[in-house]
């Protein structure tokens, strides 16, 4: 099990390690007028020289990647150009990140709790109105694009209620239909999943066996088939984590909620690349933390997988 | 010569009365049958007519090989019967035919008499003034938009815009994806090296790759399309790579094999086959995957530049003017069309891959 | 032979028991009209070849037929209740684990990957025998000691991926016994292990329904395994039981011809140099309605009526009874195979699969 564990940290880490690099070096790639903008052309050599200089990009690639590594271990994830020149990123964010890891989490919470339950529901009743009225709706949820679904969401969920179309942080109200936004994806994956786990289950020879031995028609649903159907979903939460994370940059932008999401759009549309840059990082390792956490947890509900990976060496 | 095929033919015909008149004899001597005993199941016919029965019922019937085979013998055609699963659902039968209409219609469209150009600013005649923000009328049927274009025509051709960039990402996680997939799970000493970068690329939100890819590169069509490719292929590849790894070591794999089958040839007859449900999904899920992406990437400023139009800035377009419900309009055909195509495709491709399961044929 | 009914009182009785199931829009004649009658403390074997419905059979008595599935005609006695009544699961609680238990072919799928085994077997004591956690698991510990786990308290808090194929086959038979059902039903409990390990299931089977006196219904389409421990046999093809009787009976005089086929078949019967007998053809299918007799179309013996209606069952004996026209005054005196003589020479049967 702690074999296990280490083996997956260090693969975290490693990709952590070769994502941030990428990042940086694909940034590094940009084209000069996605830098400084589209005169950078005609300015004269000694402009120019001097704007590279300025932004430490005279020096080899190598020389500012390890300078940025220099300062991501310290903590510091640059200055800001654009959006705020010359402010660092990282006091740009303390203000941002409260916001977003708010609606975050509390979006996390509610569409596993309602989710799951739901996927389980719809398989216990497999076939009848309630399974059938389910399937439907989280098919068009899933088949509609996310960003015409949710404008609609806005447009009127927002007039029917009468909540306000922006966010606002004093007023718990207009909470509401962001985090509601944002969780709805979730929940229609998260319900399909476990539906489709949960079937895949009762069709197994185990549960004959259990039903053979005398266990009721509940007793089996509960004590039986909801844990085998939960450790694929174990590892499939951390992945809809990363939804949660993606939608949540469009939904914050929608309704103008001052988080790291709806930041990104911003500074993508000024072209701030340093900007671009830490936030893109800070997203990857969410995403990578939660892979993380997503197969330490499914370690620890299936026996079977630490030991199968001891003796792995097929 | 002449006499020869004379006689060919006439022999031919004789046969053919040969048979003609057997199965009339065999017919015959069945209603016969049928007369004397036309019950099933001697549990039907009491003692008294059980003892009544001809003893000539009692001869051998003697044993015809064909027979015995026949009563298993089943014409079963993959492909006829997955095609005849398919359109046996009706949702996918109407959305099919709708959609194909719809889709050669957006290619059509600009061909057809009295269209507006879709990038022209349409002036009034009288004034002089450009036609901004036209409720729908006889004359733009979808009105025009913020700063004079016709939106009928617009909308077709973001259609067009939209629907190429879908089929050409699709094509592509087809392509890329079946083929690293197939390579990925059968060639063992590729699987670690594979599995290993997958893992590291897969740890990223997809999207977060399609932002950056986007962004580095100057905004496009192209762009679009190749940042969306970058990233699709890997899901196709990870399915098919794990579908291989399942059916690889069967024993049909390895009896073919020692039959002398090259690898090519396993791959391709023996294990391609059994995906054709997957990649089917897989691929018209990618259709409608595109289209909603590029809606995404347009909204972050990073879409189509808006010269050219698709449905992504059609959508963006719309939405900017959304609060005003007079020019609502703006915003409701594009996401309409984009309604419409997307769960078509999603409904089609979950149709046709639950039709293409041959656990699912009789 | 004649006394063996001597002394039996019949515990489960079939009575023209017809299973249908709905595929895709087809009705699927799985069963056809069963009529089996089976007596306590008797084994009985249940022998066919794949798809012949001798699984459906006996999933009726236990109430595990597949959801598409349904009995439409015919009745399944049992202390007093007719189990081709039961629609619920309230009702069927009475009789499942309690009354009458199985065990799968496949001991790899039929346990529960995430439950220590332990907890599998406690299960079926808590909810049929009532016990506290505490008793049951003092009863488990036991009771895995009588199906031969060495180490019971080690191995009660493993999980069955920490066990082999013959070892979970145990636990799975330990969780049947665990519910002292009257009627153990066994669905292929050797198809999936190993061949040395066979034997030892088969024994360990066979010593505990001695114990905990349980009748014993075993599906199998290997003769050998039927010669080991079948009482009664009968014989089914295409959802239809065309002969039944002691062993003995069936397997020195066996009367129809698909069983006389099927013994054929047997390799052991094989002489060195000649091909190995295989019938011919292949099973009907069950959509729709079959013409006569199923096995008519396969068999070189077969008479006129045989295509044209169903024979009905001609008494041999009081407990050999076989459905075959051949029995019938009128019809021509046939031979069994000359190979079935030698099959008395035979003492013991090993292991043969008739599919392969």
């Amino acid at each position: 099990m702690l074999e296990y564990i280490l083996k997956r940290t260090a693969g975290a880490i490693i990709s952590l390690f070769v994502v941030i690099t990428l990042i940086f070096v694909l940034l590094r790639l940009m084209p000069m007028e996605g830098y400084f903008g589209a005169e950078y052309d005609k300015l004269s050599e000694e402009v120019r020289a001097s704007m590279l200089a300025e932004k430490g990009l005279d020096q080899p690639i190598y020389v500012q990647l390890f300078n940025f590594y220099k300062s991501l271990f310290q903590g510091d994830l640059g200055k800001s150009w654009i959006y705020r020149p010359n402010y660092p990123i990282v006091k740009i964010l303390e203000k941002k990140i409260p916001y977003s890891l708010k609606i975050g989490v509390i979006s996390m919470i509610f569409s596993l709790i309602v989710g799951i339950p739901l996927g389980a529901v719809m398989a216990r009743f497999k076939g009848k109105f309630a399974d059938k009225l389910g399937t439907a709706f989280i098919a068009i949820v899933e088949a509609l694009p996310t960003a015409v679904l949710m404008l609609f969401l806005q447009l009127f969920f927002s007039s029917w209620f009468n909540l306000s179309l922006l966010f606002d942080k004093n007023n718990y109200a207009t909470w509401v239909l962001p985090i509601f936004s944002i969780s709805l994806l979730s929940i229609c994956s998260y319900a399909m999943w476990m539906r489709r786990y949960m079937i895949d289950n009762i069709n197994m020879d185990y549960v004959k066996l259990a039903r053979a031995k005398g266990v009721s028609g509940s007793r089996i649903m509960f004590r039986h088939v909801f844990k085998n159907a939960f450790v694929p979903m174990a590892q499939f939460l951390p992945g809809s984590v990363l939804s949660t994370i993606i939608g949540s940059i469009y939904i914050e932008h929608l309704y103008s909620i001052p988080g790291t999401g709806s930041l990104l759009i911003d500074v993508i549309q000024l072209q701030d690349n340093t900007m671009v840059q830490a936030l893109v990082l800070i997203y990857a390792a969410i995403g990578i933390a939660g892979m993380f956490l997503g197969d330490v947890l499914m370690a620890l509900i299936d026996p079977r997988i630490s030991f199968v990976k001891k003796g792995d060496d097929r | 010569m002449a006499d020869k095929k004379k006689k060919l033919l006439f022999n031919r015909q004789m046969r053919r009365i040969d048979e003609l008149d057997q199965h009339i004899q065999e017919g015959l001597a069945l209603e016969q049958a049928d007369k004397e005993l036309p019950m099933y199941d001697a549990a039907d016919y009491t003692a008294e007519q059980i003892a009544a029965i001809d003893p000539k019922w009692f001869e051998p019937h003697g044993f015809n090989e064909q027979d015995a085979e026949r009563t298993a013998y089943s014409n079963y055609s993959y492909w006829a019967s997955t095609f005849k699963n398919f359109w046996r659902n009706r949702a996918a039968r109407i959305l099919i035919v709708a959609l194909i209409a719809i889709i050669a219609f957006a290619f059509i469209q600009p061909l057809l008499p009295n269209q507006h150009d879709p990038v022209t600013i349409n002036n009034d005649p009288e004034t002089g003034m450009h036609l901004r923000n036209l409720a729908p009328c006889s004359e733009y049927w979808f009105g025009t938009n913020a700063i004079g274009q016709d939106l009928w025509a617009r909308v077709w051709a973001g259609t067009r815009t939209s629907i190429i960039i879908g089929l050409v990402v699709a094509l592509s996680d087809l392509i890329f994806g079946v083929i690293i997939g197939m390579a990925w799970g059968y060639v063992r000493s590729l699987d670690k090296a594979l599995t290993e970068i997958y893992n590291v690329i897969s740890n990223i939100p997809q999207t977060l790759i399609l932002i950056l890819v986007s962004y580095i590169l100057r905004p496009s069509m192209t762009t679009i399309i190749i940042s969306m490719c970058m990233v699709g292929w890997m899901a196709m590849a990870r399915f098919i790579r794990n579908q291989v790894v399942i059916f690889r070591d069967r024993d049909y794999n390895l009896a073919s094999r020692c039959l002398g089958s090259s690898t090519l040839r396993i791959v391709v007859k023996n294990l391609l086959p059994q995906m054709v449900s997957v990649i089917m999904l897989q691929t018209s899920l990618a259709i409608p995957g595109a289209i909603g992406d590029e809606v995404f990437l347009t909204y972050i400023g990073l879409g189509i530049p808006t010269s050219q139009a698709s449905l992504g800035n059609l959508v963006e377009a719309g939405r900017v003017l959304m609060m005003d419900s007079t020019l609502r309009y703006q915003l409701v055909f594009p996401a309409a069309v984009v309604a419409f195509i997307t769960i078509a495709f999603y409904i089609i491709g979950n149709a046709f891959s639950d039709a293409a399961d041959p656990k699912n044929h009789v | 032979m004649e006394n063996y009914l001597q002394n039996k009182e019949v515990i489960l009785s079939v009575k023209d028991l017809s299973v249908r199931f709905s595929l895709r829009g087809k009705s699927l004649h799985a069963i056809r009209g069963v009529s089996l009658d089976v007596y306590k403390g008797e084994s009985l074997a249940i022998v066919g070849e794949s798809g012949s419905g001798k699984s459906v059979l006996t999933k009726n008595f236990i109430g595990l037929l597949d959801k598409n599935g349904t009995i439409d005609k015919g009745e399944i006695l049992f202390e007093g209740m007719d189990l081709a009544k039961f629609k619920t699961e309230r009702e069927w609680a009475k009789i499942r684990g309690k009354k009458i238990a199985m065990v799968m072919q496949d001991p790899m799928t039929s346990l529960n990957p995430l439950k220590t085994i332990g907890w599998q077997i406690s299960e079926a004591l808590i909810l049929n025998r009532g016990m506290n956690h505490a008793q049951a698991k003092a009863e488990t510990l036991n009771i895995l000691k009588d199906v031969g786990i060495s180490e019971p308290e080690r191995r009660y808090k493993q999980y069955p991926h920490e066990f082999s194929g013959g070892m979970r086959q145990r636990v799975v038979i330990a969780i049947a016994v665990a519910c002292s059902p009257e009627i153990l039903i066994c669905d292929e409990p050797t198809t999936a292990l190993d061949v040395t390990i066979q034997a030892q299931i088969l024994s360990l089977i066979k010593d505990l329904c001695r114990k905990y006196g349980m009748t014993t219904i075993y599906i199998t389409h290997d003769l050998g395994v039927v010669a080991n421990v079948a009482d009664r046999i009968a014989v089914m093809y295409a959802g239809d039981i065309v002969e039944v009787g002691t062993s003995e009976e069936v397997f020195f005089d066996p009367k129809h011809p698909y069983t006389w086929a099927l013994m054929s078949s047997l390799p052991q019967l094989g002489e060195k140099g000649h091909e190995l007998y295989s019938i011919k053809g292949t099973p009907p299918k069950l959509f729709g309605v079959i013409r006569g007799d199923a096995f008519a179309p396969r068999n070189p013996q077969a008479l006129k009526i045989d295509y044209m209606v169903r024979p009905p069952y001609f008494e041999i004996s009081p407990t050999h009874k076989a459905r075959t026209w051949l029995l019938d005054p009128r019809a021509p005196k046939i031979d069994p195979p000359e190979c079935l003589k030698r099959l008395k020479e035979l003492e013991n049967i090993e292991s043969g699969d008739m599919d392969e």
